[in-house]
């Protein structure tokens, strides 16, 4: 299929309202930040030794990975099977997965308390710790999507290095590095894109497989053998919303059409992936029988219906709908709810469902850890921002192409 | 052949060591295998095993013969040498277990000191016995903790680098010739309870001793010294007897001596709305006491205590001696007559049931009693 | 990309293909030894015989160097009004329960690691810093922990604590069978004090077969359970109570080793690298066909 569209630069002013309250969120994120680097996790932190784990683990970590799972089931869908026609959506995507990854890891990074010691999985291995494996997949996959990015910044670069005074001189060798590498990459990209879907399918999965060994301190809803395949299957579906989500917010954002045929279409793969993983995660409630816990008001209870129900059930049956499929706000809200719902179910799987058997302070996050949680999301949404504004990401309707304006979320004229 | 020699040569060990073991060695009511390990012990090798512990001891001595102390300093360390007052710990012990509270082994022969089976060393071979250190706690810390409610070292150990004071070095002087004043046995006790039909548990202490045959240690197992002793309670020794006692124990606790006897009677056989009298035959089984059977102990009818059975009330289920020409009929306050000296006891009691009238129709046909007599009533006995 | 013809794709797939599979041999090895020797020591706690002095905790405090107070206050029992955990300070506590036989005599429980046979934090860390020696004890190695806490949450009786408020150098703290101590010789230093010797050192099997004697003797004394025995596959401590152990909150563990099932899932998927090798390859083929489609199509 032809493409009308072609990802470009977003030229548009960097700063508005709505920036300069990230900003002060991400600011806020960093100076509790620094507090943790400076005086401990105890002091940032509400964790204590029954709850070693909170949302820094539940939201930046697991949360992360899955949300950012829309970099390799597009890659999958873009380059393995080669769709093309969903070829505009890829950039987007493995950019949300790059910077996903990249906080990710930063994640880790401030959780752990030994951080000087990140590199210590890379030559000190176990290979049947679960974490491990997570550890590795997370790391390699890193350097795969910023390799797999490198092409759009070879784009974005070649024949417009333009540096400026005494760095002048570096323009001509930094040019022709990044052709060899451009020349280098075009030829190697499948090894690296292959890899990335493996990579993911991996620590997807073995992202549920983390809290298997706590046992009896999951809680039984969600503790189950296949909490692996629970996982992978929920990142594949949340992977499509999610960048159905980011279409539509950054249509939004910059006042561009979204792309609805694509989207939409996106959209149609979702139901049958949402419908196994229902499927398998209702399949596994009655067979082990865990329906009972269902029974008991608590916050466990509670939780998992609202995962269940808001998550996966309500948008299962909106991704069936064509008038949802259809139109920007309804698709919106659809992809928001399963996104909602994976968020959750990570959630609630770390940090909802851990029920140490000796508690003698319960958990809450703190301030200092909602704060840098909140801080990184802002600070991500930021960084997305400004690459989009000056790399080749986006794509746009090509001047010489005239666009129908059938499809439109509200406010998308501006 | 080989095994013949060896068939031999075990016999003839097994005759020599049996020459040759002690005399009070029969008497012990232990089961060979309770000291050796092999079947067939020999002087040179008696493959004893290690210190058994069975309750086996069968010196017993009087507390008041015992040594009054004991020093005991093998392990001491940082503390000074413990000055045990023995004879009043053993007057303590006779109120329960005994010599054996303490001393668990010592076969036939003399008291064994500790240390002869409990080694010095914690780090040892043998560990299924504790060491010595251990040893002596264990048997200290379990009573005097539980009416002290403390275990911290100085409350038996003065430290070595602390001098006593004179006055100290009195209290414990004096302490060594104490000895235990003698027990008190309550009459009774009233124990009032949370239950709501009948309040008030009524206890005869006296009765359930000398009467019924209970030991001290049937119930008094491991309250001992917190039953008089208890530093976290009124002192009971002060109870006025006869005034209700609170409970302080768990139900079951309260319960557990008691239902090793009424474990199938109702509540209300002991829970009263008032405090009971004391225990009555006929009240309790319906059968009154004669004056003969009320000097009797419960044992000598009802065989061991613990376990009464009911028996019936047949005279010769008891008295399986009393036969025509043996009982004297008098006792019954009715001498018989010369020509009925002679009868059955059935001629007269149908079915030798002495509870109904005796009948004169087998042999008289125009007699009937109580208005015709076979003999002549006893002055002063009961008709 | 898409420009390289077919000959580049196999080539490289197949770099790539020998690039992992040589890395599946290296990690074979580099698993951790789980040594699990017949000889291996263990220690019998008998909470009947307990008498909650504590002289316990200020040993084990003294012996790893924590700041503790001097031996004399440990005798103050209002510790026991709260239950109490190991943390990065104590590595072994004592907890006060009723005991329903005598209430004159509360039953004291001395917690720290149980040294489990199969233990979930070794399984667990990332590093390989855990492991199980063949004297019993499940230890750390404190300069390869990147402080992921992950032991913690997998361990199922709740031991490892950490030490959150340092900001440098925060270390992971546990009861590690006093392992520089028995390397010379010596008896574990809680063992070493005990008064009463409820602590019991010696050879795991022997220590059941003592342990099993004594409720053999005193079957009303004991309930018929040595917890430790078979819980989570074996640990090296072992208790002996007079009462449920749930009512002394042990917590309630089926015999299967706690690592068990993630282990096998793991092994699963890395039997070998043969599942992440075909997911490769099938992926590999699918599109080398798609390409071709497409470009037969052209």
């Amino acid at each position: 299929m032809d493409s009308y569209t072609k990802p470009a630069q977003i030229k548009k002013k960097y700063f508005t309202p709505g920036v300069v309250i990230l900003i002060l969120f991400a600011l806020n994120g960093l100076f509790w930040l620094a507090g943790r680097f400076f005086f401990g996790i105890g002091a940032v932190t509400n964790l204590n030794n029954q709850y070693p784990w909170g949302i820094w683990i539940g939201i930046d970590v697991a949360a992360g990975v899955a949300l950012a799972a829309g970099g390799f089931t597009t890659a999958a869908l873009g380059h393995v099977i080669h769709r093309e026609y969903y070829h505009d959506i890829v950039r987007p995507a493995l950019l949300t997965a790059m910077l996903g990854y990249t906080f990710v890891a930063i994640g880790v990074f401030i959780d752990i308390g030994r951080w000087y010691y990140i590199w210590h999985p890379l030559i000190m291995w176990n290979g049947s710790s679960a974490l491990f494996e997570v550890g590795i997949c997370v790391m390699i996959y890193v350097t795969v999507l910023y390799i797999e990015f490198l092409p759009v910044v070879c784009e974005r670069f070649i024949g417009h290095m333009n540096l400026k005074g005494a760095f002048a001189f570096l323009n001509k060798p930094v040019e022709k590095i990044l052709i060899l590498l451009n020349r280098g990459l075009s030829k190697t990209m499948f090894i690296f894109i292959i890899a990335g879907v493996v990579l993911s399918t991996l620590h997807q999965s073995s992202l549920g497989t983390l809290m298997i060994i706590a046992g009896p301190k999951i809680n039984p809803l969600w503790q189950t053998p296949i909490l692996p395949l629970l996982f992978l299957l929920s990142a594949i579906a949340v992977g499509f919303p999610m960048v159905i989500f980011e279409s539509l917010i950054a249509a939004r954002s910059f006042g561009l059409k979204p792309e609805m045929k694509v989207l939409s279409k996106l959209g149609t793969m979702v139901a049958p992936i949402l419908g196994v993983y229902l499927a398998f995660k209702l399949g596994d409630m009655f067979i082990r029988e865990t329906f009972v816990y269902l029974t008991s008001f608590n916050l466990q209870s509670v939780m998992f219906v609202i995962e269940l129900l808001f998550g996966v059930i309500i948008p299962l049956r909106m991704f069936l709908s064509k008038a949802v499929l259809n139109s920007p706000l309804w698709l919106f809200v659809a992809s928001s709810l399963v996104i909602f719902g994976v968020f959750i179910n990570r959630l609630n799987d770390f940090v909802i469902a851990y029920n140490p058997p000796y508690k003698l302070v319960s958990y809450f996050p703190s301030i200092g850890e909602i704060s840098i949680t909140v801080g990184f999301i802002c600070l991500l949404i930021l960084i997305y921002r400004f690459i989009v504004m000056n790399f080749p990401v986006i794509s746009q309707p090509d001047r010489s192409y005239s666009l129908s304006t059938k499809f439109s979320i509200r406010g998308s004229e501006k | 052949m080989k095994k013949i020699i060896m068939l031999w040569a075990a016999l003839a060990a097994i005759c020599f060591a049996q020459n040759k073991i002690s005399k009070n060695h029969p008497s012990t009511s232990l089961t060979c295998k309770t000291c050796h390990a092999c079947e067939v012990p020999t002087k040179q090798d008696p493959c004893l095993n290690a210190c058994p512990r069975a309750s086996m001891v069968t010196v017993y001595q009087p507390a008041e013969k015992t040594k009054n102390v004991v020093t005991l300093g093998e392990i001491s360390k940082k503390y000074m040498p413990v000055i045990f007052q023995h004879r009043i710990h053993a007057e303590m012990a006779e109120m329960s277990g005994g010599c054996t509270t303490c001393h668990h082994y010592n076969t036939s022969g003399p008291i064994q000191p500790c240390k002869n089976c409990h080694l010095l060393n914690r780090k040892r071979d043998d560990i299924s016995k504790p060491d010595l250190e251990a040893a002596y706690h264990r048997q200290c810390i379990t009573c005097h903790r539980e009416w002290s409610h403390q275990n911290n070292c100085v409350s038996c150990h003065a430290l070595k680098s602390s001098m006593l004071s004179s006055a100290e070095m009195q209290k414990a002087k004096a302490l060594e010739s104490k000895t235990h004043p003698k027990l008190v046995v309550p009459k009774k006790l009233v124990f009032q309870t949370n239950d709501k039909d009948g309040k008030l548990v009524t206890f005869f202490h006296d009765e359930h001793i000398n009467l019924f045959g209970a030991k001290c240690v049937d119930c008094h197992q491991q309250q001992n010294c917190s039953m008089c002793h208890d530093k976290g309670k009124a002192n009971m020794v002060n109870n006025p007897e006869g005034m209700p006692i609170k409970m302080q124990k768990s139900k079951a606790e309260h319960h557990k001596p008691c239902f090793t006897c009424h474990q199938n009677d109702d509540c209300s056989v002991c829970h009263k709305d008032k405090v009971a009298g004391p225990f009555n035959h006929e009240i309790r089984t319906g059968w009154a006491l004669n004056r003969f059977h009320a000097k009797l102990s419960c044992t000598k009818c009802h065989g061991s205590s613990y376990k009464f059975t009911k028996l019936d009330n047949n005279c010769i289920s008891c008295h399986k001696d009393w036969k025509p020409g043996t009982f004297k009929h008098e006792v019954t306050g009715l001498k018989l007559s010369k020509n009925h000296l002679d009868a059955d006891c059935s001629d007269c009691h149908i079915n030798k049931d002495f509870s109904k009238p005796p009948t004169c129709t087998n042999c008289h046909d125009d007699k009937s009693f109580p208005k015709d007599k076979p003999g002549t009533l006893v002055a002063g006995k009961r008709s | 990309m898409g420009k390289q013809n077919r000959r580049d794709f196999l080539k490289t797939t197949a770099i790539a293909g020998t690039a992992i599979s040589g890395l599946s041999i290296k990690s074979a090895k580099a698993a951790p030894k789980d040594i699990l020797s017949e000889d291996r020591m263990g220690v019998l706690v008998d909470t009947t015989v307990c008498i909650g002095c504590r002289n316990c905790e200020w040993a084990c405090k003294t012996a790893h160097d924590l700041p503790t107070q001097s031996l004399d206050k440990y005798s103050d029992r209002s510790v026991f009004k709260e239950m109490r955990r190991p943390d990065e300070s104590a590595l072994t506590v004592v907890n006060e329960y009723p005991n329903p036989q005598n209430s004159e005599i509360p039953t004291d429980v001395k917690v720290q690691c149980m040294h489990c046979d199969h233990p979930a934090c070794v399984s667990a860390c990332i590093v390989g810093a855990f492991s199980k020696h063949e004297n019993g004890s499940v230890v750390w190695d404190t300069n390869k922990c990147i402080g992921c806490r992950y032991c913690m949450v997998a361990c199922p009786f709740q031991v490892p604590a950490f030490q959150f408020d340092k900001a440098l150098n925060p270390q992971i703290k546990k009861c590690d069978f006093c392992f520089e101590r028995t390397k010379v010789g010596k008896l574990p230093a809680c063992v070493e004090i005990c008064p009463v010797e409820a602590l019991t050192y010696g050879n795991r099997n022997d220590l059941v077969k003592i342990a099993r004697e004594r409720i053999r003797r005193n079957p009303e004394k004991y309930v018929n359970h040595i917890f430790g025995e078979y819980e989570v596959g074996g640990t090296s401590w072992l208790y002996l109570a007079n009462q449920d152990f749930s009512k002394l909150q042990f917590p309630k563990l089926g015999d299967k080793p706690a690592p068990g099932v993630s282990e096998s899932i793991q092994h699963g998927i890395f039997a070998y690298f043969v599942p992440p090798v075909s997911l490769y390859a099938l992926l590999g083929g699918l599109m080398w066909i798609t390409k071709r489609k497409n470009e037969s199509e052209e």
